[in-house]
């Protein structure tokens, strides 16, 4: 049987091929699945498997509003509007549309780039809202598009503009609190790994999908008190026009716990437009950032420190010349005639230099010895903190400096300086927390910006209060002080002040250093003082400056301090003593 | 070791009682290979359309709650803008400059109890 036997041939034949093919086939897909197993997962994951980033919102700040929380900078989603010209097939009836719903948010020439045919991206309008996109969307154009970002929003504008800083393009904290707790505010985004859809619609389908939510930003609460803060402001800026000087800060602490109730500079900006700003200078929060020598105010540090030691009493007496002789330099009074036996309480009210370099002397054994230089250091420096970071929580403080008296510097006639504010660079912060000490009965309050934290219920948790030194000068020595102070201040300006409150101060009146000299013709004013019922309840201190000016404390600081006092007064509801 | 089953019918269990009903059913109906293939494989596609059905509405279940998270998006958005126009209405710039405030006089100074 040939035939059969060629059938059976032919038959085992295909069989051979049939089986080549498969096996190629096989083989093919033993390669493509086994083989390169991980390079196809890895497309097919690349292909369908979308991570999504979800962003965090960021923390909003709040400040007091006698004793109630409010926003003070608050997140707002804005659209950036584009267009795609080559889409667009109602030219005009696009440009009516961001005419009539945008309108002043539309870019520049809008118009021409919704005509431009060859180009498929142009941005028509910046910052639109929610409800003008909404609107467009409405009249449902071709070509449209709107892109979201978030933005901050500071609904009180310049209002402490310093102290809360402003966030860049870039979405980075810069200066005072944003720029300190930029990490803090901005929280932690989220992730999304899903597989999606063509319109990218996570689905739960898949072993790979992580879905981890984003942390949003810590909501800080300042102790920044809303209505202080803007009558403060008022108050340094009509005192600043009436000198006509070119800056000017001012700080109103609670000296029972060193939280601060307001806080600004002249000049000043407008957060939300930051990017217009021409004179760096107004970023700057003088009282923190910015060291200085106070002058004249420091005289109530060197009695403190003379009363708290036992050298002196306010009613010690010394011979006033109007001169001193320290080693080889003559130190002299502001305030000549004085003259003859007097008190240091009268030394203080007339602000002689010469009493307080007579305090530093008897600090020592009779001069301005080691022993007094390092008695006046470790007041200054160690108790009161002065010279040194405060920890105040904005961004960028200055430590200051007060040269200690083992340095070569840090001799007889430097020290006889500090006794009345030269000779030592200080920021405001540290001199108005270093007063509320020598003022509350003797304890040190780090001065502090932040009240606590907002949860996610809307409540406030306070933020564990920072140590406290006491001791820092006798409660008799604070006593003492506190009449001094006041006594200082109603020997000139009794009548400034609301009847029966106590309110005292110091003025300071400090020369500026030019090209390495101390120059008599540009002087800085400042004011420093406390004021309150039964104990002090706030202190104030107030500096004004301006290039090429001669102010002075009691001409142009004192008058800022007493407008913020009295209305002070009224806004705590203190009650007058008799 | 092995194992036995051992079954004892008695007499009387092995027999029919009155009043019982017996039948005995014998299919006529034989299945071949073949058939049993094909149910198998119909019994696959039924399990095969159930799990696609459920994936099926798994995802539309996806949808859904996209649908709800923009919509939470959107509210979350509207609640941001209110408070910002809240904001911005009592910010103290704006209430200081208000017909209202501008309507208010000074007040005298206040007068305590006991002074």
């Amino acid at each position: 049987m040939p035939n059969d036997v060629k059938v059976n041939h032919r038959i085992k034949f295909l069989a051979i091929i049939c089986l080549a093919v498969m096996a190629v086939f096989v083989m093919r897909l033993f390669y493509l699945q086994i083989v390169e197993h991980d390079k196809y997962i890895a497309l097919a994951n690349k292909e369908q498997l979308k991570r999504l980033s979800i962003p965090a919102k960021r923390g909003e700040i709040y400040m007091m509003d006698d004793g109630r929380l409010t926003k003070v900078v608050l997140n707002q989603t804005v659209y950036t509007m584009f267009v795609d010209p080559a889409i667009v097939d109602e030219p005009e009836k696009v440009k009516d549309a961001i005419r009539e719903v945008v309108g002043g948010n539309a870019v520049d020439g809008f118009s021409k780039l919704v005509d431009k045919k060859e180009t498929r991206y142009q941005v028509v309008a910046k910052t639109v809202t929610r409800t003008q996109a909404q609107l467009i969307k409405k009249r449902q154009l071709k070509g449209i598009g709107f892109q979201a970002e978030s933005r901050r929003v500071y609904p009180e504008k310049k209002l402490a503009a310093q102290t809360l800083g402003f966030v860049n393009f870039e979405g980075n904290g810069q200066y005072g609190i944003e720029g300190m707790f930029d990490k803090e505010l901005k929280g932690k985004n989220g992730l999304l790994q899903s597989v999606t859809d063509v319109s990218n619609v996570p689905l739960t389908i898949g072993n790979k999908n992580i879905d981890l939510p984003a942390q949003d930003g810590r909501n800080i609460v300042l102790t920044l008190d809303r209505n202080i803060q803007a009558y403060s402001e008022q108050a340094l800026a009509r005192g600043v026009k009436r000198s006509g000087a070119d800056s000017g800060s001012v700080i109103v602490m609670d000296p029972n716990t060193g939280k601060v109730l307001a806080m600004s500079s002249l000049p000043t900006y407008d957060p939300s437009k930051y990017n217009v700003v021409t004179n760096a200078q107004a970023f700057n929060l003088g009282a923190v950032n910015n060291p200085y020598e106070p002058g004249s105010v420091m005289k109530t540090f060197t009695m403190a420190t003379g009363i708290d030691t036992g050298a002196v009493k306010p009613s010690s007496t010394y011979v006033n010349t109007d001169y001193i002789k320290v080693e080889d330099r003559t130190i002299t009074n502001a305030s000549k005639g004085e003259t003859g036996t007097i008190t240091f309480q009268h030394a203080l009210n007339w602000s002689l230099n010469t009493g307080m370099v007579t305090v530093a002397e008897r600090l020592g054994n009779g001069t301005i010895d080691s022993k007094a230089r390092s008695t006046m250091y470790r007041y200054l420096h160690d108790k009161f903190k002065l010279g040194e970071l405060t920890g105040i929580e904005v961004s960028g403080e200055a430590a200051g400096r007060i040269i200690a008296p083992d340095e070569a510097d840090g001799n007889a006639v430097r020290y006889s300086n500090m006794t009345f504010g030269q000779g030592m660079d200080l920021t405001m912060v540290q001199v108005a927390a270093g007063f509320g000490a020598m003022v509350n009965g003797g304890t040190y309050y780090s001065p502090t910006v932040i009240e606590g934290a907002v949860d996610k219920d809307g409540q406030l948790v306070k933020a564990a209060p920072k140590p406290a030194q006491p001791n820092v000068i006798s409660p008799s020595t604070s006593s003492q002080m506190r009449d001094m102070v006041i006594k200082a201040r109603r020997a000139f300006y009794a009548s400034s002040d609301l009847p029966g409150y106590r309110v005292g101060g110091k003025t300071g009146t400090s020369q500026t250093i030019v090209n390495g000299s101390y120059e008599n013709g540009q002087t800085i004013a400042t004011y420093l003082g406390f004021g309150g019922d039964t104990k002090p309840r706030y202190v104030i201190m107030v500096e004004v400056s301006g290039k090429g000016k001669n102010l002075a404390g009691n001409i142009d600081a004192m008058p800022i301090f007493t407008d913020i006092s009295n209305w002070t007064i009224d806004y705590l509801k203190l009650q007058p003593q008799r | 070791m092995s194992y036995s089953t051992t079954a004892t019918y008695s007499r009387r269990r092995s027999n029919w009682n009155r009043n019982q009903n017996t039948v005995a059913f014998t299919s006529a109906v034989k299945l071949g290979p073949i058939t049993h293939t094909v149910l198998v494989a119909l019994m696959i596609t039924v399990l095969g359309l159930i799990y696609l059905t459920q994936a099926t509405k798994a995802t539309s279940y996806d949808y859904e709650a996209q649908k709800i998270d923009t919509k939470i998006a959107e509210l979350s958005d509207e609640k941001t803008d209110l408070e910002v126009e809240n904001a911005r209405l009592t910010a103290l710039s704006e209430v200081q400059s208000s017909s209202v405030a501008r309507a208010m006089t000074k007040p005298s100074t206040p007068a305590y109890v006991g002074n």
